[in-house]
């Protein structure tokens, strides 16, 4: 049980390193909470000072109404998986597992419950009595969690902890981790750079940069409502597509997007958010996938383009798609078929268009 | 015929060619290899040869390079050497006068300074353990205010040339009534063991991954107890080198025992060692085989660790 | 709000304290108690007149004849010590560095020279230098280089040359050993890359080998000269710093002056003098050290 609260903390390193900027951030009680960001950005190091490994520079950190600031991690009851695994190699599978517990003083016989119902769930208690180094990186990978789990801690925490297992493993593992979470009823902040991870497994994303916190929201809020052109090009695959133009109001419920013969007309919601952005330069994004050309949609929703690549991706393929110069990327089916130099018409989603100030690149519809 | 076929237009026998130039590759290796060996090996051949002569056969010119009659004496003469009686060889009486004859009286030394050096350094090396490793752990693994300025207090202290710490390690030793103690080796010892153990220990906890450390922690463990139950058991490899190399300088080193050692209550084997050498009526036979008896231990430590050892090397002394 | 000494430092503290303790006491402190030695004329002999006399130590020292010429025997042994140590190490360094078989044997039996005592080595090359009976005239008066034994350390031309012979003998071991490690890291394809294009073996060694090593090549040299500046125990045993003054080093020198003339203010001076030099000799050493850890 553990609510963890940052209020106005900073991490700067010995070496004058800011790598976290006044990060506030409210993690509730059984929270699934996953930390998104690109490499650098400062996802371990605000995991460390919930572990207690980093000291916080300034600011306060704080489990359920506890200052934690100064207190060692021993102290703290979080446990922890790291990307490598980090299992003692002079220790056996069943001594890895088990030495938290023995640490924190737990009876014999309740240790070995533990360690036994663990390696059970995990399907490793066949492996108790190796060596990390006669395990392959799945089964090391199930033994680290084991620790952790053993532990039944108020706070677990995983550091890119399936980066290093090969796709397949990863997808069942991600499954595994999300039973896991609803089994233990416990905090969880779980740290990655890959988007598909913090979708799947999130209660609630924080996406980071710089140290920055960007956006704090729900999986759908940070994928459907990115607040900034950085989030918004950060998750999605093919990254989303950015068309700069202008803004055109004509009532406080009719707005279109123009650049040169392109002209969308904006949804009614997002016209009345625009209302007072006549002539506003913007920068207008379009994932991927939210394009159709089965249904022509009418005038108003089509965008044209001269197909400049094609990309099969099994179910799918990418158009590359040459746009005034600048190459935008959709999904479309597979069974369309292109060829390169192809005009091609594709209607756009009108509901789901995302407008971003060109400067700031803040959202200026969510 | 085969070759014949394989010659290019231009008359060039590549093959050939390669072949000529493994060959010559391999007699270069093997003349390296048997040169090395001999300017190594040849100089020690010879000193346990001679400890094997009799005295008669010692003063032979030219010289014997293999003993006739090969004898123990030499080495029996150190062994029965005691307070008592000082043993002459019958067989020495009427030699050159230059070679001696006699047993000197320090040789009953030997075995006492033998003792004295085991002592000394197996202290120092205890010593060394004791505060190198919580040292070296903290180094390596924790990120403290100050880590810097430590690591280069412990690099600076390594340079200071042990001849310039004579003068007032003398003069305290001897307002501390030290002299002539063996306590007074062990503590100057540390002055030229301690920064080269911590250095061998930091390197070595360094390559050990700091997500260890970490994950230690996490699971309960104080940072003492991260070092006690996590570090040290993996890190026999560099303990031994630090007990090797404390021990190998403390067996030999001289400078400092030669200054604050009088008696055989605290003189160790290279004292006695170097005194036999300066006395000009011990026969060199006898010499020889002290000198073997003190080059034996440390050369079967140093063979049958020879990876520990220069593992070791390579981690605290200088790496390039 | 950030604690000056939080946990970490505390542990650090604690952690470092005993070697603190020990090296402040065993180094540390008798430095600069030497400099402070330096400026009085302490004689052992005239224990109760120890006046504080500035500088006069150093300028004694500096005005002596006999300094210099310690001075000077100290230079001329570092230097051709340490440049044999350089090519001899090297060559077996390169040596080592191929596979073949029996590599592993003779890299330990290049570790005999490394382990054993310097007073047994100097035992050992006193023995065969030996005037009377000693393996160096034996050979070569059997090879006919020679009609009559010579008094090899008495000769004032050859004696340094000959203490030189016994450290580098000693030394090259280790010098070895570091060299090997810094040729084990220049990595593989830098010579593929050279032989690609073409490069003979000698080019390769030339330009590819000898700059990778440069910079550990020079810290094993830098140390070797720190050894050899200060190395006391052959000439101890070999000559006393004789015949005449023709091995008469500087560490003889020093101590000469404090344990037979039992002067300590003089001793300390001297003493002060060879560790500046070392430490300036060092600082490249524990720079590259320093930062590397
Ligand atoms: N001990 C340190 N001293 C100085 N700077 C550091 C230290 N540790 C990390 N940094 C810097 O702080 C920034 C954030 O590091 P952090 O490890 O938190 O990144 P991350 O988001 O986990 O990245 P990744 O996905 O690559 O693991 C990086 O730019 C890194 O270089
Ligand atoms: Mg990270």
């Amino acid at each position: 049980m553990a609510r963890i609260r940052f209020e106005n903390v900073e991490k700067k390193y010995a070496n004058g390193f800011h790598a976290v900027k006044d990060l506030n951030l409210d993690i509730q009680d059984k929270e699934f909470l996953v930390l998104l960001g690109p490499s650098g950005c400062g996802k371990s190091t605000t995991l460390n000072m919930i572990a207690g490994l980093e000291e916080v520079s300034d600011g306060r950190l704080m489990f359920d109404d506890m200052l934690v600031n100064y207190t060692p991690p021993h102290k703290r009851d979080v446990a922890m998986v790291f990307q490598s695994y980090a299992l003692y190699p002079h220790k056996t599978v069943y001594d890895n597992i088990a030495f938290g517990l023995q640490m924190r003083k737990a009876p014999r016989d309740e240790i070995d419950r533990r360690v036994r119902d663990a390696a059970q769930k995990l399907e490793i208690a066949h492996l108790l009595d190796r060596r990390p180094s006669q395990l392959s990186g799945g089964q090391r990978q199930r033994v680290a969690l084991g620790r952790a789990m053993v532990r039944e801690p108020s706070v677990f925490l995983m550091d890119e902890p399936l980066s290093n297992l090969d796709a397949a493993l990863r997808i069942s593992m991600r499954a595994e981790i999300k039973e896991l979470h609803q089994a233990m009823q416990t905090t969880f902040v779980y740290v990655t750079h890959d988007q598909a991870e913090a979708l799947t497994l999130a209660d609630r994303i924080v996406v980071m940069r710089d140290g920055v916190v960007q956006q704090v929201g729900s999986p759908d809020d940070i994928y459907e409502r990115p607040q900034n052109t950085f989030v918004a090009s950060f998750l999605g695959n093919p990254p989303i597509n950015y068309i700069d133009g202008t803004i055109e109001v004509t009532d406080s419920s009719t707005a279109r997007f123009v650049r040169g013969d392109l002209a969308l007309t904006l949804t009614e919601a997002t016209a009345r958010k625009l209302a007072d952005c006549n002539g506003r330069e913007v920068r207008l994004g379009i994932r991927a996938e939210d394009v159709d050309e089965t249904a022509q949609g009418g005038e108003g929703s089509v965008i044209r383009g001269k197909v400049n690549s094609v990309l099969p991706v099994g179910s799918d393929q990418f158009l590359g798609f040459d746009f005034y110069g600048e190459e935008l990327f959709f999904r479309v089916g597979k069974d369309l078929s292109h060829r390169l130099g192809d005009d091609v018409a594709l209607s756009v989603d009108l509901n789901r268009l995302h407008v971003f100030d060109k400067d700031s690149g803040k959202t200026l519809i969510w | 015929m085969s070759d014949k076929t394989l010659t290019q237009p231009g008359g060039i026998d590549y093959r050939r060619r390669q072949r000529l130039a493994r060959l010559a590759q391999t007699l270069v290796i093997l003349a390296g290899a048997i040169v090395l060996t001999i300017y190594v090996l040849a100089p020690v051949t010879w000193l346990v040869s001679s400890s094997f002569q009799t005295e008669a056969e010692i003063v032979s010119v030219p010289p014997h390079w293999i003993p006739d009659e090969p004898t123990l004496q030499n080495f029996e003469a150190i062994f029965s050497a005691t307070e008592e009686e000082e043993i002459t060889y019958e067989t020495r009486s009427g030699q050159d006068p230059a070679s001696g004859g006699f047993i000197p009286s320090t040789a009953k030394n030997l075995l006492p300074a033998m003792w004295n050096s085991f002592l000394v350094a197996t202290l120092v090396v205890i010593l060394n353990l004791l505060v190198g490793v919580p040292a070296a752990y903290a180094l390596a693994k924790i990120r403290f205010w100050g880590r810097d300025a430590s690591v280069y207090f412990i690099l600076i202290t390594r340079v200071i040339p042990d001849i310039a710490l004579v003068v007032p390690f003398f003069l305290v030793i001897k307002n501390l009534g030290m002299l002539d103690t063996i306590g007074s080796l062990v503590l100057t010892y540390l002055a030229v063991t301690v920064p080269f153990s911590v250095f061998i220990l930091v390197q070595y906890f360094e390559g050990l991954p700091d997500e260890l450390d970490k994950a230690a922690r996490v699971d309960g463990c104080s940072r003492f107890q991260a070092l006690v139950r996590v570090f040290l058991p993996l890190s026999l490899p560099s303990l031994v080198a630090v007990v090797l190399f404390t021990f190998l300088t403390s067996w030999n080193e001289f400078l400092l025992a030669l200054m604050f050692t009088q008696t055989e209550a605290s003189q160790t084997l290279p004292i006695v060692l170097a005194a036999f050498t300066s006395d000009f009526t011990i026969s060199f036979s006898f010499i020889n085989a002290a000198g073997v008896l003190a080059i034996v231990p440390p050369v079967i430590v140093a063979v049958i660790f020879e990876r520990y050892i220069v593992s070791g090397l390579t981690a605290g002394a200088v790496k390039g | 709000m950030r604690r000056l000494f939080g946990y970490e430092e505390r542990s650090a503290a604690l952690f470092l304290a005993p070697v603190m303790a020990v090296l402040m006491g065993v180094a540390v402190f008798p430095i600069l108690y030497s400099l402070y030695l330096s400026f009085f004329r302490i004689k052992l002999t005239r224990p109760n007149r120890t006046p504080f006399v500035w500088f006069d130590n150093y300028t004694d020292l500096f005005t002596n004849d006999l300094f210099w010429v310690s001075v000077a025997r100290t230079v001329t042994f570092s230097v051709v010590s340490v440049s044999a140590i350089a090519v001899i190490a090297l060559l077996v360094a390169l040596l080592l560095n191929q596979d073949f078989r029996g590599r592993r044997i003779l890299s330990t039996i290049l570790l005999v020279p490394w382990a054993i005592p310097y007073v047994a080595n100097a035992l050992m090359w006193k023995w065969i230098y030996d005037s009377g009976y000693g393996a160096l005239n034996g050979i070569l008066y059997q090879m006919d280089f020679i009609d009559k034994y010579m008094i090899w350390l008495g000769d004032q031309e050859k004696t340094i040359f000959l203490i030189a012979n016994a450290f580098v003998w000693k030394e090259v071991p280790l010098a070895t050993i570091l060299l090997l490690v810094s040729l084990k890291s220049i990595p593989s394809d830098l010579y593929q890359a050279a032989r690609v294009d073409g490069a003979s073996v000698w080019q390769r060694f030339v330009h590819v080998t000898l700059p990778a090593m440069k910079p550990g090549f020079m810290l094993v040299m830098i140390y070797e000269t720190m050894m050899a500046i200060r190395h006391f125990d052959l000439f101890f045993i070999l000559t006393e710093g004789g015949p005449g003054d023709a091995s008469h080093v500087l560490s003889w020198h020093i101590y000469v002056e404090t344990f037979r003339n039992l002067s300590f203010g003089s001793g300390a001076a001297m003493s002060y003098v060879l560790a500046l030099v070392t430490f300036a000799l060092s600082y490249t050493f524990i720079r590259t050290l320093g930062r590397k850890v």
